[in-house]
């Protein structure tokens, strides 16, 4: 709805973003506490979720500096592990690249799994700019102070990598695939994308994420060009 | 150094998000790409469950016992039953630890 007021899309999409926000509270602590652990500084530590705000390449990132690897291999996995957003931008490019240079820039740093997860349905008719910035920022702003609260609990929190919190963000992400799996294409693409990154993962490929949605995808493409399930 | 290590991860990160958003880039989408884009959620969302099902700790665990297999097909379950993303979210992680109790 592009006429809706700016003030109320903006909080429409902050209201949508909290469940998402809240289960990766887990892995912003995780983001704060193992930085310091790795002897990070509370400055470079915030850096880290202020600037490249990556999840799970900030994790492996940490791990890294733990185990003396080099800046290029830091930098060359951590393209590889977000290479999903060049998808997500493709994907989102039709309501994107018509914005504003400040628009599209803003809107492009924010753009997240999470992020990807609730904007993605809109068409150019029904999307909102301000909407889209509400999910972005809350979300940004919530990882920021997840990862504070990692900083400043540091080393306090001991095993919180122990304790399953990564089930947060799988119970979200299938809560939210769950209603879009409706036809036999998109059940071939989950179960193709599912048995590959599990396989992948297993053989510690860093791009295990990007291949094996790619190949989900293809696959349920393939069968929707076949007309598999079609009556 | 850490200061380097983050602005060119920054960079990085920002030229994977942006690449596509960027009207310069002379990419047309037609209807084929778009069909096809339109198996990103299920995809791509996938590939980020999978791990963290299967391969917990690091470990393969294909076991049915497995209590992220169990809580995953219960959210699924939950999604069916509620149309509540944050129910089903909140009552799944709910049913995870219960499971890792139990099991």
């Amino acid at each position: 709805m592009p006429t809706a007021l700016p003030h109320y899309a903006f909080a429409r999409g902050a209201i949508a973003v909290i469940p998402l926000s809240l289960a990766c509270a887990p892995w912003g602590l995780l983001a704060g506490s193992m930085a310091i652990d790795a002897q990070f500084s509370p400055l470079e530590a915030q850096g880290l979720s202020a600037i490249v705000f990556a999840g799970a390449a900030q994790l492996v990132a940490i791990g890294m500096v733990k185990s003396g690897a080099s800046l290029i291999s830091i930098v060359l996995t951590t393209l590889l592990l977000t290479s999903q957003h060049l998808l997500y931008g493709m994907h989102l490019r039709p309501v994107l690249s018509p914005l504003k240079t400040r628009w599209r820039m803003s809107l492009g740093f924010l753009l997240t799994d999470e992020f990807f997860a609730l904007v993605s349905h809109y068409d150019r008719e029904t999307f909102n700019r301000w909407y889209a910035l509400g999910v972005g920022l809350t979300f940004y702003i919530a990882w920021n102070l997840f990862t504070l609260a990692g900083i400043v609990l540091g080393k306090s929190i001991p095993g919180l990598d122990q304790l399953g919190l990564e089930f947060s963000i799988a119970a979200t992400f299938i809560a939210l695939i769950t209603p879009v799996v409706r036809d036999v294409p998109t059940v071939v693409c989950v179960a193709v994308s599912l048995l590959f990154s599990v396989w992948l993962s297993f053989l510690h490929w860093e791009s295990a994420v990007v291949v094996s949605g790619l190949l989900g995808m293809s696959a349920g493409y393939a069968c929707k060009r076949l007309g598999v399930g079609q009556q | 150094m850490i200061y380097i290590m983050i602005v060119a991860m920054g960079l990085v990160v920002f030229l994977n998000r942006y690449l596509f958003i960027e009207p310069r880039l002379p990419v047309r989408l037609n209807r084929g790409a778009r069909e096809f884009l339109g198996f990103a959620v299920p995809g791509m969302l996938t590939a980020i469950c999978g791990p963290i099902i299967f391969l917990a700790d690091h470990q393969l665990n294909l076991s049915p016992a497995n209590p992220y297999l169990l809580a995953g097909i219960s959210a699924v379950a939950l999604m069916f039953w509620t149309r509540n993303v944050l129910m089903t979210v909140l009552l799944s992680m709910a049913l995870f630890y219960l499971f890792r109790w139990l099991l």
